[in-house]
């Protein structure tokens, strides 16, 4: 089942530029797709129509078979998306205030707060942290935080932009480690990203963007060697010849 | 990285952790309120109990010290000014300055009574979660018919969550200048300038990503309430505070 589908999507922003242009693309439930582009290139502007933060110009995007616009409340649920900018996402002043942020503004009983609250923290490595102040977290553990505060809120697909960025190598390890293992329990993973070195080897699909279109669209193995004209840096397992293999090996 | 304050909530299970957060912020008015007409003996007495029940509830006396490291230079300087604007009877005189004895006193009582203030302050912001004091601002803004309770609440959160990152940001901002010579130029205001514009920049766009993350995770004013429980130990302990208070105000 497709799970995101959108039809020649574009977008004007107000100063006149175009952000997007005739984008079509539809993603399957489950997959592990990776969007990947020079800076500009239009990545962050597509995923933030996924739930309704961009609204588009022209053009639709369907949720499992409903229209974006048509409920921005669920389309936010069903797509959780993670920020570059862990620090301006985490809004409570502790860790359990801020996992607790989501599913109170889906008005949930207290009860079903605090369970999900428990379940998220589990899943994220947090629990032991529920008193501290997000600010005195280590980068990885903020990504993660970020990342349990969007799981809380249940979504079916889980949007990261560039998520591995400015992290030291544990806190890199630590990420990718979270995403595989919440593509293994079933969520839709859609990454952007402008290095691909990191979680290429995970990926079912990788999707190419320049000047806001899609130029190139397949499995991962077959655009490895065009990524450098797009832009984009070829890895370096990719440029003699061999498979890239996986950080967490 | 910035710490707002020594005065952070700590997580536990005492008596003071387990009451309602509104009955503590009443406890926090009447005993300042109290120890603004208490003298020595009575002071003692509430020193006392303040510093057990901190005791109960932290741990450790080192935290409380730690916490009052910066209060104790304020109170340094209420005590001097006291003593030496005072008028009485000389101990010390040094030219044209003299400490006297009623001025001693009364710097001490002040200082005193300052403490019992900071010491109920400590004991209500260690033991209460920022998200309880959260509701019970928004609880006793519920009744005025023309203030937005929830969206004042929302702000007071944030901005207790965002100091210590302007903070951060500040300090950061401020390296970066030092490590290009702006310690060279000697005007405060071109200083003031060059570190105040920047900043306020970066806050502002740390805004709009806050509110765009905001809105990425449904917010709206309509969210779920924060529950707050009155239970019988909350009306015992507050009979309890009561007739401390007036026992020390007749006393």
């Amino acid at each position: 089942m497709n799970i995101i589908e959108i039809k020649n999507l574009s977008h004007r922003f107000a100063n006149g530029t175009l952000g997007l242009e005739n984008i079509n693309l539809t993603i399957r439930e489950g997959t592990f797709v990776i969007i990947a582009g020079q800076n500009g290139s239009g990545k962050t502007t597509l995923l933030k129509h996924l739930n309704g933060l961009l609204l588009p110009t022209a053009g639709t995007i369907h949720l499992a078979g409903r229209q974006v616009s048509e409920n921005l409340a669920k389309a936010r649920q069903m797509v959780g998306m993670v920020f570059q900018d862990a620090d301006s996402q985490i809004v409570g002043e502790t860790v359990y205030d801020d996992v607790a942020f989501g599913p109170e503004n889906l008005c949930l009983d207290k009860n079903e707060v605090k369970r999900r609250v428990s379940k998220s923290l589990k899943i994220v490595g947090l629990v032991d942290f529920e008193d501290q102040k997000p600010h005195l977290l280590s980068g990885g553990e903020k990504r993660r935080l970020a990342i349990g505060g969007i799981l809380a809120m249940e979504p079916n697909v889980l949007v990261f932009d560039e998520p591995f960025s400015s992290l030291d190598y544990p806190g890199v390890k630590q990420v990718l480690k979270q995403i595989i293992s919440l593509h293994r329990s079933g969520h839709t993973i859609l990454v952007a990203a402008h290095d691909l070195e990191k979680v290429i080897a995970h990926a079912d699909r990788l999707v190419i963007m320049k000047d806001g279109k899609v130029v190139k669209d397949g499995m991962p193995s077959q655009l490895l060697g065009n990524l450098e004209a797009f832009g984009i840096r070829e890895p370096c397992a990719s440029r003699l010849g061999m498979e890239v293999p996986s950080w967490l090996s | 990285m910035a710490e707002l304050s020594a005065f952070n909530f700590r997580p536990g299970s005492s008596v003071l952790h387990g009451l309602d957060v509104r009955f503590k912020l009443l406890f926090l008015v009447l005993i300042s309120l109290t120890s603004l007409k208490a003298y020595p003996a009575a002071l003692s007495i509430l020193t006392l109990m303040l510093v057990a029940a901190l005791l109960h509830a932290q741990g450790s006396l080192k935290s409380i010290l730690k916490a009052f490291r910066y209060v104790f230079v304020l109170l340094a300087f209420i005590f001097f000014a006291r003593a030496l604007s005072t008028p009485g009877s000389a101990v010390i005189e040094f030219k044209a300055v003299s400490m006297t004895r009623e001025g001693f006193y009364e710097g001490v009582l002040v200082c005193w009574r300052l403490v019992i203030v900071v010491l109920t302050g400590l004991a209500f912001v260690s033991t209460t979660r920022p998200s309880e004091i959260k509701a019970a601002v928004e609880w006793l803004l519920n009744p005025f018919p023309f203030i937005p309770s929830k969206r004042i609440a929302t702000m007071m959160s944030l901005v207790v969550r965002f100091i210590p990152v302007i903070f951060d940001q500040a300090r950061e901002t401020a390296d970066a200048q030092r490590a290009r010579g702006v310690d060279n130029r000697k005007n405060p205001v071109y200083r003031l300038k060059k570190l105040g514009i920047p900043l306020m920049r970066r806050t502002f766009e740390r805004a709009d990503k806050l509110a765009v993350a905001m809105e990425a995770r449904c917010y709206s004013e309509n969210r779920t309430d924060p529950g707050l429980y009155a239970r019988l130990r909350d009306w015992a302990a507050l009979f309890v505070v009561i007739c401390l208070c007036l026992f020390i105000v007749v006393w």
